[in-house]
């Protein structure tokens, strides 16, 4: 028996491991290498040659992204978010001059080189507009849909100045988009452009308007999440009154490592220190909420894989049900592994112990375990979700994910259910960081210590 | 046992008649102005005065006291914009402001709705189309068609009174802390009244989302504000059952003479520093079994905040009564619009444990009635305020009834 358990354990592990490896392949932000040799090469058109390797860093716009996705659903939005639509885009800064943002398969979106020495002969008044309109073809790959709305000029520095912006047709953008142009050049020679995306109203009002909806939908689950920190105040009270058992020194640690993750992670309930103190209580208070059941580590992180192709899979299905959900990840404001681990771990490390410990401890006397755990799922999926059409899709998809973790806690107790949550997390959040070998280690942390724990022999009774 | 009870009974009698004949001719002057219309009269003023400004308004979707005057908002179902007008109780001016989402180029000034911010209605006006936004060049004036539009609208000046809040928010844990840790007879009557009072509150949580003016934004949709209200009031109203289950008020046979002497002493509160958001809960259509549940269970609340003052002014020892007087007119003195609920609080923590919910709830039940009776002008509101008084005084007329049929039985007689 105890051999067949383990058999069952290095299954679960491999399998785990399996799945991860193939949720992490090919994901993440790529292009970053591309991006700087498409900045040179662009650079080097315009009679400037960089030097040095330049500092990439991701950014993107959200709103735009998710509103060209909405326009033009599925892949094919995606993929115009990061080519024409420029909205996911790596900005590129050469350590002796020159800046440029590139998109991540690799438009080159704005550019701004250092002014020449001799930028050749100002531009003759009566033939700037016609000099300037024939700069746009070292700016854009099609120049004849773009047209001249409006020019300026201006003397600095011993330089005639020209800046013209140009309006150019949707293109390979939706109906309706609009697209704008902005171009200097100095005496003959162009400095820099930027280009500009104009949102159709209605594609981008689906997407900011869902966000604000779900904004005001997170006021709720946070009243239910301070209700429940209420609850642990007077249980707090109530332990040290009756002298009960608790974990001081666990729960110090817990705090710690909380407040230390939300300090670097991009979105916290409250205040890090806050978050601190709280989960520090709740750790404490653990033992002595004896209607839990009992901790096993070593399940989590392959529930959390699980959980993740769940995920995932929900979003396609969606799609595919004529549903409209977000498939370019949500742009961090900050790269980094420590955003990426505190973004993955930090909703799990505060989260689970109040949804999946605490609500339960207090609900389950009244509701029944399965009672307080259905009360949990609707406070947890609105803590986090994505806009989606409809509305209730992504909320619904996080309720199934709750209960995912919920049927976790009830068998792998809140350990297990912090474990796969962050799991699951850093799987899902995995396309949001660039592509890369170290990303893929950040984002496999909890499959390797699931791993671990699960072909850990067990000391034999 | 009847005997100590009637000795106490008649001078409590005494002095509720006093105090409610003072409720009744004492002239209170409330810091606020009366009511004189409902928001439904005052919203159908403001359709009827001002201009439809080119655009569909929408249901009102929630209302507001504010100075003199009703705030009010509208909304059509998509959500992209809200107008809000307030209109004052007199023959003052209505002032109005539309709020468009950000994101919403579609949204441009009507020439209608440029006239009426111009403040002209006739002459040649032109409108002039750029990127999400159209001006207008009017006969002696230009109106950029940017939003918001329109007037600025009277602010709240009532928000916040932390400190206050936070002490409640003290006594309540402090309150919690003692019910748990001293632990009595728990009352199944009160338990129950709370329980159906957040249950009965449920059904009706639409119609309160009118108070909740916050929940409705532009650019987001009113059934989705109305959810997020909802959730809120859900999560809050099992959050009371629970706690009425989990921290049960004592059992306890309180003196009719005693909740007489709160209930008008509510009433007192009530005419002195009436409570202006119950304004909005009289203006709604079912108003009565609303301000009945929602004194229930403030009430009950004021209870559990009276036994943590109770056990905090414990340590004072025979000083407590001369402490809790203090408090009693401290209160009098600052509480401002909290006086009703801070009475309560007073008063339940200086009654006995098994009478104090019961003292708290005939407080605030009676703070209730006086609020819609001083600030209230239109009469369905005087009316159903009136029932509630009266279901009040049954109430407590029937507790003394009781008391003088059956005696005075243990607590545990109660809960069997």
């Amino acid at each position: 028996m105890i051999r067949f358990g383990y058999v069952l354990r290095v299954v679960a592990a491999a399998a785990a491991a399996a799945g991860a490896v193939a949720l992490v392949r090919g994901r993440g932000v790529p292009g970053e290498a591309q991006a700087a040799a498409v900045a040179r090469a662009a650079m080097e058109r315009l009679g400037y040659a960089p030097l040095g390797e330049p500092t990439a860093t991701f950014e993107g716009d959200q709103e735009l992204a998710w509103a060209l996705e909405r326009a033009r659903p599925g892949p094919a939005g995606a993929q115009l978010a990061r080519r024409e639509g420029g909205a996911v885009r790596w900005r590129l800064v050469f350590p002796g001059g020159g800046e440029a943002q590139v998109t991540v398969d690799g438009v080159v979106w704005s550019l701004r080189r250092p002014v020449p020495e001799a930028p050749g002969p100002d531009l003759f008044p009566s033939l700037a507009t016609a000099r300037v309109e024939a700069a746009v073809a070292q700016a854009v790959p099609d120049p004849s849909s773009w047209r001249l709305v409006r020019a300026q000029s201006w003397r600095e520095g011993g330089h005639t100045w020209e800046r013209a912006w140009f309006v150019g047709a949707s293109g390979p953008l939706p109906p309706g988009w609009r697209r704008e142009l902005e171009l200097e050049m100095a005496g003959s020679s162009v400095v820099s452009w930027r280009r500009f995306v104009h949102p159709l109203g209605t594609d981008l009002g689906v997407v900011t308007g869902r966000m604000a909806e779900l904004r005001l939908l997170r006021r709720p689950a946070l009243l239910g999440l301070a209700i429940v920190v209420i609850g642990v105040l007077i249980a707090g009270a109530e332990a040290v009154a009756y002298r009960e058992s608790t974990a001081l020194a666990r729960g110090l640690v817990y705090g710690v490592v909380v407040a230390v993750a939300g300090s670097f992670a991009a979105d916290t309930l409250a205040a890090a220190p806050v978050q601190g103190v709280v989960l520090a209580a709740v750790v404490a208070l653990l033992p002595g909420w004896t209607d839990l059941p009992p901790t096993r580590l070593s399940f989590g992180p392959a529930a959390g894989v699980a959980l993740a192709v769940a995920t995932l899979a929900g979003g396609t299905v969606i799609l595919g049900a004529g549903g409209w959900v977000p498939v370019t990840s949500p742009v961090p404001s900050d790269t980094g592994w420590e955003r990426q681990l505190a973004d993955a771990w930090l909703p799990a490390l505060v989260e689970e112990p109040l949804l999946r410990g605490a609500l339960p401890a207090f609900a389950a006397p009244l509701l029944g375990w399965w009672g307080a755990a259905l009360l949990a799922a609707p406070i947890g999926a609105l803590l986090h979700p994505e806009p989606s059409v409809p509305l209730l899709a992504s909320i619904g998809l996080g309720v199934v994910l709750q209960l995912g973790l919920a049927v976790v806690a009830r068998f792998a107790g809140v350990g297990g259910a912090v474990l796969a949550r962050g799991t699951c997390e850093a799987l899902v959040q995995r396309a949001a960081f660039p592509a890369g070998p170290g990303w893929n280690r950040v984002a496999l942390l909890g499959v390797a210590v699931g791993t671990v724990l699960l072909l850990w022999p067990r000391r034999r009774a | 046992m009847a005997a100590p009870a009637r000795v106490r009974t008649l001078p409590a009698a005494v002095a509720a008649i006093a105090l409610a004949a003072a409720a009744l001719w004492v002239p209170a002057t409330p810091p606020e102005q009366p009511a004189s219309q409902p928001p439904a009269a005052a919203a159908e003023r403001a359709e009827d005065d001002l201009p439809s400004l080119g655009l569909p308004w929408g249901k009102v979707r929630a209302w507001e006291r504010v100075n003199d005057g009703w705030t009010l908002t509208w909304q059509p179902a998509h959500g992209m914009w809200l107008v809000r007008a307030w209109v004052p109780d007199g023959p003052g001016e209505v002032l109005w402001r539309i709020e468009a989402a950000s994101w919403l180029p579609g949204v441009r000034l009507s020439r209608r709705a440029a006239s009426a911010l111009a403040g002209r209605d006739d002459g040649v006006a032109q409108g002039r189309e750029y990127l999400g936004r159209r001006d207008w060049l009017l006969t002696d004036a230009r109106v950029l068609g940017a939003l918001p539009a329109g007037g600025d609208l009277p602010a709240n000046p009532r928000r916040g009174y932390p400190a206050a809040a936070a002490l409640l928010a003290g006594l309540l844990l402090a309150g919690a802390a003692a019910r748990h840790l001293v632990p009595g007879v728990p009352s199944r009557v009160w338990r129950q009244a709370v329980g159906w009072s957040a249950l009965a509150l449920m059904p009706l949580l639409p119609q309160l989302s009118a108070l909740a003016q916050p929940a409705f934004q532009a650019g987001v949709r009113p059934w989705v504000g109305e959810l997020a209200f909802g959730a809120a009031a859900t999560l809050l109203l099992g959050a009371l059952a629970f706690a009425a289950q989990r921290f049960p008020a004592v059992a306890g046979r309180p003196v009719a003479g005693w909740l007489a002497v709160g209930l008008a002493a509510g009433v007192v509160a009530g005419r002195l520093r009436p409570a202006t958001w119950l304004l909005g809960v009289a203006g709604l259509p079912l108003r009565l079994p609303e301000l009945a549940a929602l004194a229930v269970l403030l009430g009950w609340l004021m209870g559990l905040a009276g036994d943590g003052l109770r056990e905090l002014a414990r340590p004072a020892g025979r000083a407590r009564a001369a402490v809790l007087a203090l408090l009693g007119v401290a209160a009098v003195a600052f509480a401002g619009p909290w006086l009703g609920v801070a009475l309560a609080v007073v008063a339940a923590a200086a009654v006995e444990r098994g009478s104090g919910t019961g003292m708290a709830v005939a407080g605030v039940w009676g703070w209730v009635f006086g609020s819609v009776w001083t600030l209230a002008e239109w009469e369905p509101a005087l009316r159903d305020a009136l029932v509630l008084l009266l279901i009040g005084v049954g109430t407590v007329a029937a507790i003394g009834l009781a008391r003088r049929t059956t005696g005075i039985s243990s607590p545990t007689a109660e809960n069997g």
